[in-house]
């Protein structure tokens, strides 16, 4: 609970230009990121001097512009690329990295924590999710404890709620006995510096999480061109986030699958760049080949903020197929929830959905864990 | 074209609606939970149902449609329903024996199973025509007012008649659709001159997707007199027309249909979350002048007809208690797939749109 809440100058450029226009830019690198100069006391050194970093919300931390995803890790086709592929983000200057305690039932925390071990833990901004999903504060504790093992670390940078997608989830975050109380435990033990949470499924649920009052210092959200036409995040929540001083974490840039650049509306480049040009402190991108992690560092290397009219003109360009949300499939599909959200809620499965399947083929895996035997998580 | 004062000169338009706080019970018992008073709220937000006429026993009870003066059955029939049925007959039989019952809200759209659901509500109606508030909503999505004059024509006749009592622009569920709609030579101007010819006597607008883009074409204060949306025991607390919309169209005096009572396609009653009948007396005992029910069969006809005779509101505590039970599963919108998923967007709409058909996205 002992966060600064004093108000930093930093968002100043983003906050009002939010008030002037619910869709804002960072049309400047001035004020949002520092490049080089700026970087964290964790930043790596040697071969990260294009890397950009920005300010993590109103803390004295700073972060790389792009991060790297974790459910992606779980793509890679083996180990050791997946291995590599984290070495060479950390060596570009990639400080965030994302991840959350359920990808791959904890095998992406492990290739991580694999990954950092000797030597690049400190360099890096480590974050993780977890996924009580509406479930108590005393199995958050227990999914820390085994997020902390997977990764080799005494510490989180960033702990956040994975997944806040359905309408009571807001509720049962604060409810009495919840997760939340999980966060301040953390935090007065030392185990987690910042916490936050996410989500991919409708601005709402984002906003009443922040109405409620608890001290988040981030929160992650689909940001992209389509977003900005459709239940938006852009417009309702991003300049709410700024205006508390809270590091917006952008998610989805692609729009959470390559269906709109396949359909010749937009271009992986322009919306990496568009999400980077929001007043975010960091893009987490998914990466399952080295190719696509050089390709982003070529982005961010050369990365110059899109103008308040270059992005309107992509806003535009994207509204008419936007319409329907169909380039955003997680917002208006059930089909792209994870599963391990719907069973604590009890909701039922798609069965064709891949991902269950393969849920339900592993039947000691955590998603039984039932909450009055907690110690079946132990694997 | 605006006729600003219409939405000013009555904002409590039926003012014998009490507002009554009636939550608070609700409210104690989630006192477990942190800033229940948030979330709650917002629940608050429904009102006793309008008063009723023709509510003995035996009869089909009506209401206000809206500040016109009509009155319309408290149920309707829907048209889509009507042309999926096995025959001709059976529809016209569907809807004389609806029509004989006391029902008088006749629900249609031009584009229904290739126009099929319009031709056979127009052969029921043949001699019973002046019995009946007779809808058929106009399917432009997004094209220009001449399109919807000639959907118009092709409706009458269909429908067998010289007038509609109500025509409603159709499947307004695209962010973009409001600008669509209002947009120079567009369908809100068919409204205007449909009016003016004497063919139309009210005019309104429909759809299942999201509050807000109903919000966004009231936001346009074009003098609808009515408003077609989801209204049901799953809404009230998911993406809630109840909450959002429902109170608007109150303040405005505009006439509020239900429909979707049963959460689309019955999905709730097959999982047992709730009975058939229960989630139609809560869609009832809304603040609405009507609530558009799909009947398929002589069964459900006389099924609903049974709700509908008679009827008496839930109360507010009983409202409250279903909301209650029905609130942990209605988060996900997997028993509203209208809100949440694309397989209720109808095929011509997503075409004018240039969007695939939904069954050909992996989604």
């Amino acid at each position: 609970m002992k966060v600064n809440t004093t108000r930093r100058d930093f968002f100043k450029v983003g906050a009002g230009a939010v008030a002037a226009t619910s869709a804002v830019s960072a049309n400047s690198n001035e004020g949002f990121s520092s490049i080089a100069s700026g970087r964290s006391a964790a930043a790596p050194a040697g071969d990260a001097g294009n890397m950009i970093y920005r300010r993590f919300g109103r803390t004295d931390v700073h972060v790389s512009a792009i991060g790297v995803g974790g459910h992606h890790l779980g793509d890679v086709p083996t180990l050791d690329e997946a291995v590599q592929l984290v070495h060479e983000a950390v060596d570009a200057g990639i400080t965030f990295f994302d991840n959350a305690w359920e990808y791959y039932n904890g095998k992406t925390e492990t290739i991580l924590g694999r990954a950092l071990r000797d030597g690049r833990r400190e360099k890096v901004f480590l974050m993780t999710k977890v996924c009580t999903h509406g479930r108590s504060g005393k199995l958050a504790m227990q999914m820390l404890e085994d997020s902390l093992r997977r990764y080799q670390t005494d510490h989180l940078d960033l702990w956040q709620i994975h997944g806040i997608v359905y309408d009571n989830d807001p509720e049962l975050a604060y409810a009495k006995g919840g997760v939340l109380e999980a966060f301040d435990q953390a935090k007065k033990e030392g185990k987690v510096r910042f916490v936050g949470f996410t989500g991919h499924k409708d601005p709402a649920f984002h906003l009443r999480m922040l109405e409620l009052g608890y001290p988040f210092d981030s929160v992650q959200m689909p940001l992209n061109p389509f977003d900005a036409n459709f239940y938006s995040f852009e417009k309702h929540v991003l300049p709410e986030v700024n205006r508390r001083g809270m590091a917006a974490l952008g998610m989805k840039s692609m729009g959470g699958t390559a269906w709109g650049m396949k359909a010749g509306v937009v271009q992986a480049e322009e919306m990496l760049r568009y999400a980077m040009s929001l007043p975010v402190a960091t893009t987490i991108c998914g990466m399952d080949s080295l190719d696509v992690l050089h390709q982003n560092l070529r982005v961010v290397r050369s990365f110059q903020p899109m103008t308040q009219g270059e992005m309107e003109a992509l806003r535009v360009r994207c509204a008419p197929t936007a319409a329907d949300g169909r380039f955003e499939p997680y917002k208006v599909s059930l089909r792209y929830d994870n599963p391990m959200t719907r069973m604590p809620h009890g909701f039922p499965f798609d069965h064709t959905q891949r991902e269950v399947t393969e849920m339900l083929e592993k039947t000691d895996g955590p998603w039984l864990m039932p909450e009055t035997t907690p110690e079946t998580s132990r694997r | 074209m605006v006729d600003q004062h219409r939405q000013s000169e009555e904002p409590q338009a039926t003012p014998e609606i009490e507002r009554r706080s009636f939550i608070q019970a609700g409210l104690a018992s989630a006192g477990t939970v942190l800033a229940s008073s948030v979330l709650h709220s917002q629940i608050a937000s429904a009102a006793l149902p309008p008063q009723m006429t023709n509510s003995a026993a035996e009869q089909i009870p009506r209401r206000a449609f809206g500040k016109t003066g009509e009155q319309v059955s408290i149920m309707g029939l829907g048209g889509y329903h009507l042309g999926i049925v096995q025959s001709p007959d059976l529809a016209v039989r569907l809807v004389q024996e609806a029509v004989d019952a006391g029902v008088t809200f006749f629900d249609n759209a031009w584009e229904y199973n290739n126009h099929r659901s319009e031709e056979w509500m127009g052969l029921g109606l043949q001699g019973r025509r002046d019995k009946v508030f007779l809808m058929s909503k106009v399917c432009t999505h997004g094209r220009d007012k001449n399109v919807a004059m000639q959907q118009l024509e092709e409706s009458l006749k269909r429908l067998g008649t010289d007038h509609l009592d109500l025509w409603q622009i159709h499947e307004v569920i695209y962010e973009n659709d409001p600008d669509l709609h209002f947009a120079k030579g567009g369908v809100v101007e068919a409204l205007d001159e449909a009016k003016k010819q004497g063919k139309v006597r009210f005019v309104g607008f429909t759809g299942h997707k999201s509050p807000a883009i109903h919000l966004k074409m009231l936001a346009h204060d074009y003098p609808f007199d009515s408003v077609q949306m989801p209204l049901n025991c799953f809404d009230a607390t998911y993406r809630s027309f109840e909450q959002q919309v429902l109170p608007e169209l109150q303040r405005r005096g505009i006439a509020a249909l239900g429909m979707k009572s049963l959460g689309g396609d019955g999905q709730p009653i097959q999982y047992g979350v709730v009975r058939a009948e229960e989630a139609l007396r809560y869609a009832m005992s809304l603040p609405v002048a009507t609530t558009i029910c799909g009947i398929d069969s002589l069964d459900v006809l006389r099924q609903n007809v049974g709700i509908a005779r008679g009827f008496r509101p839930m109360s507010s505590q009983e409202m409250q208690a279903l909301r209650e039970r029905c609130r942990p599963s209605s988060g996900d919108g997997h028993l509203e797939l209208f809100k949440t998923t694309k397989k209720y967007d109808g095929k011509v709409g997503r075409e004018q749109h240039g969007y695939p058909p939904s069954e050909e996205l992996p989604l």
